[in-house]
């Protein structure tokens, strides 16, 4: 009798201390616990890859220099579905209403990006659209059922002198590549290399085995600008652009005033 | 020659992605087969995102003023190739070279901008460090 009261009360003790605790904030205090000096001093022993970097001249733009000259490989499906999207000859997407492309686009972008080296995670700050890469570097596993989101979710490790991401779980709201949606199955994995002292190669591989017959595959080059810093990009600032919902693109030139109130 | 220009700069733009120097929309709305030039006053200079905007104020064979407006990069963009917010001031006088509106409106994506005193603005170059 009494040893049950006990449980009792342990277990609703138990239930307390669960309940204070949002189920993400435990799974961070678990995995990540306070890094030590020794944590800090040993990010000095890994490639440097911080700094403000922005895809150089050559270096490979939106669609990658390294690209397969066919670009992506499809499964009969993913043609004929991507035959059916450029039918409708939409002549934009959503990015023009200011909506971020998410993954892979987003790193494609003519905009600079910053890396950011801490105990467990490598940050990408993203100037195009304010854009923010988490990627966990400190052993966690990817999620069994992860949230859909623009950048999905990423882990990292080193492997030699190379930082190696795997992201999943994108949103249906970002493409593969232009007219070509992915499943809920894609995988990226990217491959960052420092080249040289300011440059920096990223190796992108997309798997999709609903969308792609074989790994798609592109890399670019970016230089390192230690000069450089992050600008403000709010995309709603003044955009006078759109597209509507039949994919018609336009610009407004209305009311100069309007939108800086000057 | 200038159709070859064109020819050119197209080809280069599709060859470096052209959605993505342009960062953030297509060029559909405009049309980049034609070339314009258009003269007159800076009415204001908009350096703001995701792209700049020169409103500039054109007088019509009628007398009447009519207000232009022109996309440019975004100032990040141009920011890093030696534009600054006040690359263009109002009351400047400046002729600006554009690919106009396919619709015919009073629109256009800037090219290159020549001032009174002769200096000009490209939205291209070498990024500076």
């Amino acid at each position: 009798m009494r040893s049950t009261r006990i449980f009792v009360l342990a277990f609703a003790a138990a239930l307390v201390v669960l309940a204070d605790r949002p189920a993400t904030a435990q799974t961070a205090a678990q995995k990540s616990p306070p890094p030590t000096a020794a944590d800090w001093a040993a990010l000095a022993k890994l490639p440097d890859l911080t700094g403000v970097w922005e895809i150089g001249p050559g270096g490979g733009g939106g669609r990658g220099r390294g690209a397969a000259p066919q670009g992506p490989s499809l499964t009969p499906a993913a043609a004929a579905k991507r035959k059916e999207l450029q039918s409708l000859g939409r002549e934009d997407n959503q990015t023009a209403n200011c909506v971020p492309p998410g993954m892979p686009g987003i790193m494609g972008q003519p905009y600079p990006m910053e890396f950011l080296l801490t105990p467990g995670k490598v940050t990408i700050v993203i100037e195009a659209y304010t854009q923010v890469r988490h990627i966990y570097t400190d052993g966690r596993p990817l999620p069994e059922d992860p949230d859909l989101k623009f950048h999905g979710t990423s882990v990292g490790r080193w492997e030699g002198t190379a930082l190696v991401v795997d992201t999943i779980g994108f949103s249906p709201l970002t493409d593969l590549a232009a007219n070509v949606p992915h499943s809920d199955k894609m995988r990226i994995r990217e491959r960052f290399t420092l080249t040289g002292p300011d440059t920096l190669s990223i190796e992108t591989t997309v798997t999709d085995p609903d969308v792609l017959t074989a790994p798609y595959t592109t890399t670019r080059t970016l230089q390192r600008h230690r000069s450089w810093t992050i600008a403000e990009y709010v995309c709603q600032e003044n955009n006078r652009n759109f597209v509507d919902d039949k994919g018609k693109a336009g610009v407004r030139l209305d009311d100069p005033a309007k939108t800086t109130g000057k | 020659m200038r159709r070859l220009t064109l020819a050119l700069v197209a080809v280069t733009l599709l060859a470096a992605g052209a959605r993505e120097t342009a960062a953030h929309h297509s060029f559909a709305p405009f049309n980049l087969e034609a070339e314009k030039t258009i003269s007159g006053t800076i009415k204001k200079f908009d350096w703001t995102n995701p792209h700049t905007w020169i409103w500039i104020d054109v007088s019509g064979d009628n007398g009447k003023v009519e207000t232009w407006g022109i996309e440019g990069m975004s100032p990040n963009y141009l920011g890093r190739r030696g534009w600054s917010k006040n690359s263009l001031k109002p009351g400047d006088k400046v002729s600006i070279v554009i690919r106009p509106m396919r619709d015919g409106s009073p629109g256009g994506m800037f090219v290159k901008a020549t001032l009174a005193d002769g200096r000009e603005l490209r939205p291209t170059g070498q990024a500076v460090e």
